[in-house]
């Protein structure tokens, strides 16, 4: 069934969208992450435009990252302090993203600077994944008890100024390195179409110490504020977003999540790493071939801003 | 009574041929083109009758008509991909303004049988006489000529710019009807359907109509509240994600 989307002009087949939105959605829900970096491409990988993609995630993940939030707040499993000071850093580093995304997108160069970004972070992050999955494997294989907690020295984010005490996660830092985390999320929502969770999570865990029955519920509150204002920002001044598109996605993202929960508990989280690592890494080398590939047709036409 | 009839003829015909008065008229299927959820591209139906002709020259099927469809007038940039450190970038681009966001002709034959280059040039009929020129300051440059080129050939691989040989079909020797596609991307806005009358390889009688390609209903709010109020259009969208998000809890909460 073909559906006319308002925002990105074109017809789309509704049960591919809708699946794509499923599938990613059951990953999501599987490996307990936001999605939003495996949407953005799968998007562009279906000729949506990328300036139309990036900004419509930024809507999806508003929905997941709302369901999700509700349930940790209803758990207390939120540092709502910590969450705010991360989301004033988050809205001033999305403001500025829309900002480059506008220009970039006059430039000519946004669809290019769009899949560098998700070269270098999906394949970072994808080879990450996969070491350390591959590490804990064989940890776990040599002394199955033996749980791989890093006692990393805080160091130098001790000796910043401007302590706060957050109370929710026992901590007293420095608000320097969470307004600087929030500002990279905030970035990444508006320029990438991505939650940031990806980010966030390991850098307060290792880097901010946060514990971690907090993290997850605070770094969805946090990434559900970004991305609605993401989600403003982006209509107010690129007129990008789809939601046509994002409803589609929305619905087949939570029906997904749901089912990809169940199974994500019955399997060990090593391999559910190394899984995810291993479509991670897929996704970027299909955007890098893309990228140093000869094109089949050089010219684009594009938009003339200005008028 | 026949001879009387054929004298009338005769003489409707000599009159017709001597004060050069035939012309044609068009008519088309829809005067708005209704974008809506399930538009998937349509065909724009031009019907049209040549009135005043010499009789003997309409059973002679000595006219010939050209149809052409012309969508709204913007700018453009054409952008050159080039290898830069081993990957494809966006380099060199040339503007162009005035460019017809859709152009289709369909006509009763080849161009060039219809009539000659000099005419179909001037008129603009036809792909190859369409004028783009860019704002550079060598508009006959190789480069100027290459981007003009890809300009076409990515709006006709799009299907936004079309020719359609033997698109206009005579049902009888005045009558006739141009079948032209308007692709699923046709632009929205006013765009005009243009006939001409080719007799002898000039033309003799052009007709210009107007209509709307607009979305209609829900495409054609959103369209419009996205662009007019993108705020608004955004608190919405982000109302639309709170409000699944919120019943996807409702629905799967497991306590």
């Amino acid at each position: 069934m073909n559906l006319y989307l308002p925002i990105a002009e074109m017809s789309v087949n509704v049960f591919v969208l809708f699946g794509m939105g499923l599938g990613v959605g059951f990953l999501s829900g599987m490996f307990g992450v936001g999605g939003g970096f495996l949407m953005t491409p799968l998007l562009i990988f279906y000729n949506i435009p990328p300036a139309v993609a990036v900004a419509t995630e930024a809507n999806q993940i508003v929905a997941s990252s709302f369901s999700g939030a509700l349930a940790h707040f209803r758990r207390g499993t939120v540092d709502i302090k910590l969450g705010v000071m991360l989301l004033i850093g988050g809205i001033t580093g999305s403001a500025a993203g829309v900002a480059i995304f506008s220009s970039l997108r006059e430039a000519g160069q946004l669809d290019l600077i769009i899949s560098i970004l998700y070269v270098v972070f999906l394949g970072t992050i994808g080879s990450l994944m996969i070491v350390e999955s591959l590490n804990a494997m064989r940890k776990a294989r040599l002394q199955p008890q033996a749980a791989t907690i890093r006692k990393a020295n805080r160091g130098w984010i001790t000796s910043l100024p401007f302590k706060v005490r957050f109370h929710r996660s026992k901590l007293y830092i420095s608000v320097i390195p969470v307004l600087v985390l929030g500002v990279v999320v905030g970035l990444l929502a508006s320029i990438m179409g991505v939650g940031g969770g990806f980010i966030m999570v390991p850098a307060m865990i290792y880097i901010l110490r946060v514990p971690t029955n907090v993290v997850i519920g605070t770094s969805l509150f946090q990434i559900m504020f970004v991305t609605m204002f993401t989600t403003i920002a982006q209509s107010a001044t690129n007129q990008t977003v789809d939601i046509v598109l994002a409803l589609i996605l929305m619905v087949g993202g939570v029906i997904g999540a749901q089912f990809g929960a169940q199974v994500g508990q019955k399997l060990r989280g090593e391999q559910l790493r190394a899984l995810l690592g291993l479509i991670v890494l897929a996704v970027c080398l299909r955007l890098g071939w893309d990228l140093v590939n000869r094109p089949d047709e050089l010219f684009t036409l594009g938009f003339a801003g200005g008028h | 009574m026949r001879s009387l009839m054929a004298f009338f003829f005769v003489i409707t015909a000599f009159w017709s041929q001597s004060a050069f008065s035939q012309e044609i008229q068009i008519g088309l299927s829809n005067d708005t083109v209704a974008i809506s959820s399930s538009f998937d591209g349509t065909d724009l139906i031009v019907f049209g009758t040549i009135e005043g002709a010499d009789a003997q020259r309409l059973i002679d099927r000595a006219y010939e008509v050209a149809v052409v469809l012309i969508g709204p007038l913007e700018p453009v940039v054409v952008r050159r991909k080039e290898r830069r450190f081993g990957v494809w970038v966006n380099g060199k681009s040339m503007r162009f303004e005035n460019i017809p966001a859709s152009y289709s002709v369909a006509t009763s034959k080849a161009l060039d049988e219809i009539a000659d280059q000099k005419e179909t040039s001037v008129l603009q009929i036809g792909l190859q006489n369409l004028q783009m020129a860019p704002l550079v300051e060598d508009a006959d440059s190789v480069d100027a000529r290459t981007f003009r080129e890809s300009l076409k050939r990515i709006k006709t691989d799009k299907a936004l710019f079309v020719e359609k040989i033997g698109g206009v079909e005579f049902i009888s020797p005045s009558l006739f009807k141009a079948r032209v596609p308007l692709p699923a991307s046709v632009p929205i806005g006013e765009h005009r359907a243009r006939a001409f009358l080719f007799s002898e390889g000039k033309m003799v009688s052009a007709k210009s109509v107007s209509f709307q390609v607009r979305k209609i209903g829900f495409e054609q709010f959103t369209y419009d509240l996205a662009h007019s109020n993108g705020l608004l259009y955004g608190i919405i969208a982000v109302l639309v994600a709170i409000a699944t998000g919120w019943l996807a809890n409702v629905i799967f909460q497991k306590d």
